[in-house]
């Protein structure tokens, strides 16, 4: 029962990180067709603008979260207007901008490096203490995230499917000549959405810092994870992106527990092939029918 | 009154051009169709209109306002409102959400309670449906969806993109009597039709496009009983 207990409470502290930055990878590839490889540099940006809000400019943690969410969010539409937009409806977007972002990921890296430094820093925004559950502890840091998580979810559950917003960004995702024809600024609309996928993984960034610790390149696990999600759940299905990171997360917990944390990865990137070769499109994916 | 002007446009795309230096107008009030065989620009005519692809040349005028270089979204804005071929519903989306989201604009958003009612005594079936998710729907209904969407916009110009295109004949009337009603409420219309004598006698006025160039111009009864025309495209 505690082992139980513990592998779940794990899984859903992993699930919950992920959950996060795989909902704004998958808007945006959703919408844009776009896979943002700057996104594990603006989880790093995240947690670093965070400790820097909160010892620098001396603000209280949710301040500090704010302001780290604000900054990935700016870089967020910084993305869209230097590299995005000018490509977008030109002849291999998805390619140019493929390759445009692992050069503004690199350049983003770079610049935490050249401020911060290369030697891991702790994360500030961090809970100490938690309360037992029989005999095993769960962290408030942990419930901290896991509420912060859900929190996010509902809000971005909310923003898409309630408010006139978020029906735009939905009815652009799903036909963007359609929605022009509604009078969808569809350019602003993608704005909105790196903007917003910048706010998340900002917000991500800070959770799995202060998990382990911050580091110029502590996103490229995370965002390497997200994509994975996003192709399991079927690429741009943000519900089904949530779904699949809270389960991957406690199967990862659970083969971390079983087999060791060293297998874990290994053993997800088994199961992924599997579900593929089973589901090609993911698993809430729509088969993409060619007619020649 | 001339509502859209459509001076010597010209569409290309890449080194193909489609449209080659076209003119034609739509007055106020007008049911106005644009026939033609298969294949020779009539839909580009319309995304050229709607801003959907770049006319390379020429100009666009809606009510005595260049439209040419605007964004698709600003020429919703201006009045024109476009019902594609083939839909184009949001599929993920219920049929509700569909009708709203032709109402996107805050004009239009500001009278969605009284629009959503004209369109649901309109097309009744609609009301029933308005929970489904528009994927499920039938060639039929998703193109009552279409041209309801287009509705709830509002606009000065309805354009309808081969709205009988691959329904059954019985859909077809009820699509079409839509129109005519659309019509005799002095809306202003323009739809593209391959089926030209299905139109015909319902249209104020009619254009053959034929290989990107307007080669005929007039009433609809005045070409149904143009033998030249009859022979040449409706293979009388």
């Amino acid at each position: 029962m505690d082992v139980t207990l513990q592998i779940l409470f794990s899984g859903l502290t992993l699930g919950a990180v992920y959950a996060v930055s795989t909902v704004g990878l998958a808007l945006v590839f959703g919408a844009l067709n776009m896979l943002n490889m700057a996104h594990g540099a603006l989880l790093a940006l995240g947690g670093y603008a965070c400790m820097w809000a909160m010892q620098s400019l001396g603000l209280p943690a949710p301040l500090a979260a704010l302001v780290a969410m604000a900054v990935g969010a700016a870089v967020g539409g910084a993305i869209f207007v230097l590299a995005a937009r000018p490509m977008l409806g030109q002849e291999g977007f998805e390619t140019r901008i493929f390759i445009a972002t692992i050069g503004i990921g690199l350049v983003l890296e770079n610049v935490i490096h050249k401020f911060f430094g290369p030697q891991p820093q702790a994360q500030p925004l961090k809970l100490d203490g938690g309360m037992m559950f029989g005999r095993v502890n769960l962290p408030w840091q942990n419930v901290l995230i896991f509420v912060t998580a859900v929190l996010m979810m509902v809000g971005v559950a909310m923003l898409l499917g309630r408010s006139r917003l978020g029906r735009a960004i939905r009815a652009t995702s799903m036909n963007r000549d359609a929605a022009q024809l509604m009078g969808v600024p569809i350019r602003r609309i993608y704005a909105l959405i790196l903007m917003l996928s910048g706010a998340l993984a900002a917000l991500s960034g800070i959770m799995i810092s202060s998990m382990s610790s911050l580091l110029p390149n502590m996103g490229a696990d995370p965002m390497l994870k997200a994509f994975i999600i996003c192709v399991v759940a079927g690429l741009g299905n943000v519900p089904g992106a949530a779904g699949v990171a809270f389960a991957l997360g406690i199967l990862e917990a659970l083969i971390q527990y079983v087999f060791g944390v060293q297998y874990a990865f290994a053993i997800l990137l088994c199961l992924v092939i599997v579900v593929l070769i089973w589901r090609p499109q993911g698993i809430f994916g729509e088969r993409e029918v060619i007619r020649l | 009154m001339t509502l859209l002007q459509i001076e010597n446009l010209i569409v290309s795309y890449g080194v193909q051009r489609v449209i080659k230096g076209i003119s034609f107008s739509v007055a106020e009030g007008e049911f106005a169709a644009l026939v033609g065989p298969n294949g020779h620009g009539k839909t580009t005519v319309l995304r050229a209109i709607s801003g959907l692809v770049r006319a390379q040349s020429g100009g666009l005028h809606l009510a005595g306002r260049d439209i040419t270089r605007l964004r698709p979204d600003r020429i919703v804005a201006e009045g024109v409102v476009h019902v594609p071929q083939g839909d184009l519903l949001f599929p993920g989306m219920s049929v509700l959400d569909n009708l709203r989201m032709g109402a996107y604009l805050p004009a239009a958003a500001a009278q969605e309670s009284q629009r959503l009612e004209e369109v649901f005594s309109l097309l009744p079936k609609l009301r029933d449906r308005q929970q489904q998710i528009a994927s499920t729907l039938s060639g039929g209904e998703r193109r009552m969806v279409g041209i309801g969407r287009g509705l709830m916009a509002g606009g000065q110009i309805l354009m309808l993109d081969e709205p009988s295109l691959g329904l059954a004949p019985i859909v077809i009337d009820q699509i079409y009597e839509l129109v005519q009603t659309l019509a005799r409420s002095g809306r202003t219309i323009l739809v593209v039709e391959e089926n030209a004598v299905r139109i015909a006698d319902m249209a104020d006025r009619m254009h053959l496009l034929d290989n990107g160039e307007i080669t005929w111009s007039g009433s609809g009864q005045a070409f149904l009983s143009s033998p030249d025309i009859i022979a040449t495209y409706l293979g009388g």
